[in-house]
């Protein structure tokens, strides 16, 4: 049986992302309007993921990436927070919840992957030489270097190199 | 005040031929746009925010705090860009107390977020001077039926992107109309073409893909124009591998709104690197006379 858990439902609301939860009376229209929805036949469904984040039943939200109809489902396309009647911000308060799911080492791998390339390169996408030549080829200047170390010190500020170095332990640990 | 381009990072690390084709587009068209060469990451909307809110927005604000430095407004050629950068400008700028934690955490790499300059689409810099396009356009789109895709984060959210309609745009089918190509409408233009899913759920973004690629085909589209480079992979790079997948034959080319600009501005194909793109365009652009036909 799911436990409800008032701390978690509370954790979402009082953050300035999250503090217009309460305002979900329900109507489905989220659902209705959700691209993921209609392509999963309604599996993935924003409306139960705000239902379940009001009732504070955290079982059934943070389950990890094998699922595909969790909130990692969401594209972040904002159609429903566009569409909501109530101006509920969902894509904000999934954001919330994927920052949770992060933390419990849940996020698909991939969004791990690119945020360690920005640590080390300060951009999503490293430099390949083959696509310098290209770009001197094409007579573009050279594809310009950020100042990594600063990138690094900034993110090391946030609090960002933290949490992906804890989730590697985490992995190195599973391989024990 | 003057722009500065913001490239991102898929559009010089993997698509520099798009790169190559807005220079030459705001290059002919006189539009002063000059180059910053310290940003980073913009980062990524549906990336990095969903992994650290936070950091999302001390990022951004590093990105936004250099254009301000140089007294320039940001020329984006990417939506995620534009949206992370316009949402970043417009929470902080909301928000005092947000924004002075995220200053403190500037200020340990010596960067001040202000929130004063103007953060622009290259689309709507480009819409903004239709009449210019017009009065320079050497080589009109005729007989090119194009579905405009405009993704989500040139639209959404509305209340932060302030610029075109969120379910009904019509930005780029104006400048399409303009260039003297026909602009078609489809059921399916606001949705999502299902790329930030590519990585992680694959069968989803295809999902999503096919329904897209279905109801462009229904309105009789010989080709799709996008603005973001995300779905420009998607819709390009991707195709084929749906194809395969799922059985279809789907062959629509795939174009940057700057290469059809760049044609009818009388720019060669090889200029721009047209030859770089997975689903070939020559073939479309000889049978409406853009490109030369190739000697029997």
């Amino acid at each position: 049986m799911a436990v409800i858990d008032f701390e978690f439902r509370n954790s979402i609301i009082q953050k300035d992302l999250g503090n217009t939860l309460s305002y979900c009376y329900q109507c489905g229209t989220c659902s209705g309007v959700c691209p993921v929805a209609q392509v999963t036949k309604g599996r993935y469904n924003p409306r139960k993921l705000i239902l379940n984040s009001l009732l504070g039943l955290k079982e059934n939200l943070l389950l990890g990436a094998e699922n595909n109809f969790n909130i990692w489902g969401c594209t972040v396309c904002d159609t429903c927070d566009e569409m909501c009647p109530q101006n509920v911000e969902l894509t904000e308060i999934f954001t919330i919840l994927k920052n949770m799911s992060v933390k419990k080492g849940e996020a698909p791998d991939y969004y791990t992957t690119q945020a360690k390339f920005i640590l080390e390169h300060g951009k999503a996408i490293p430099l390949a030489p083959a696509i310098e030549r290209r770009r001197e080829q094409m007579g573009l200047p050279k594809t310009p270097k950020v100042d990594k170390k600063e990138i690094r010190a900034l993110l090391k500020e946030t609090g960002l190199v933290k949490i992906i170095g804890s989730l590697e332990e985490e992995k190195k640990e599973g391989v024990k | 005040m003057t722009y500065k381009y913001f490239f991102g990072c898929v559009i010089p690390g993997r698509l520099p031929y798009l790169e190559a084709s807005a220079r030459k587009i705001f290059e002919k068209l006189g539009i002063n746009v000059s180059d910053q060469t310290q940003y980073s990451c913009c980062p990524d909307p549906t990336g990095v925010a969903a992994l650290d809110h936070k950091s999302w927005l001390a990022l951004g604000a590093r990105n936004l705090s250099l254009y301000e430095n140089d007294n320039s407004d940001v020329l984006s050629l990417c939506s995620g860009c534009t949206e992370t950068l316009k949402a970043v400008q417009h929470i902080l700028n909301n928000d005092p107390e947000e924004k002075k934690e995220i200053n403190s955490i500037l200020n340990k790499i010596g960067k001040k977020y202000q929130g004063n300059i103007n953060i622009k689409h290259f689309a709507q810099v480009l819409f903004e001077n239709l009449d210019l396009i017009k009065e320079n356009i050497i080589k009109p789109l005729k007989d090119l039926k194009v579905a405009c895709h405009p993704g989500c984060h040139y639209l959404r959210p509305s209340e932060i992107i302030q610029w075109d309609d969120p379910f009904e745009p019509i930005t780029l089918d104006v400048i399409v109309e303009a260039l003297g190509a026909e602009p078609v409408d489809y059921e399916l233009k606001k949705d999502c073409c299902g790329n930030p899913l590519e990585k992680s759920n694959k069968e989803l973004s295809q999902k999503l893909l096919l329904n897209k690629l279905e109801s462009i085909k229904k309105a009789g589209a010989d080709c799709i124009v996008c603005v973001c480079p995300a779905c420009y992979q998607q819709f390009d790079f991707n195709q084929r591998e749906l194809n395969k997948n799922l059985n279809t034959d789907f062959n629509f080319p795939v174009f940057y709104l700057t290469e059809l600009i760049a044609l009818a501005l009388g720019i060669k194909g090889e200029e721009i690197g047209l030859k770089f793109h997975r689903v070939r365009v020559n073939n479309l652009l000889q049978k409406i006379k853009i490109l030369d036909a190739p000697n029997k």
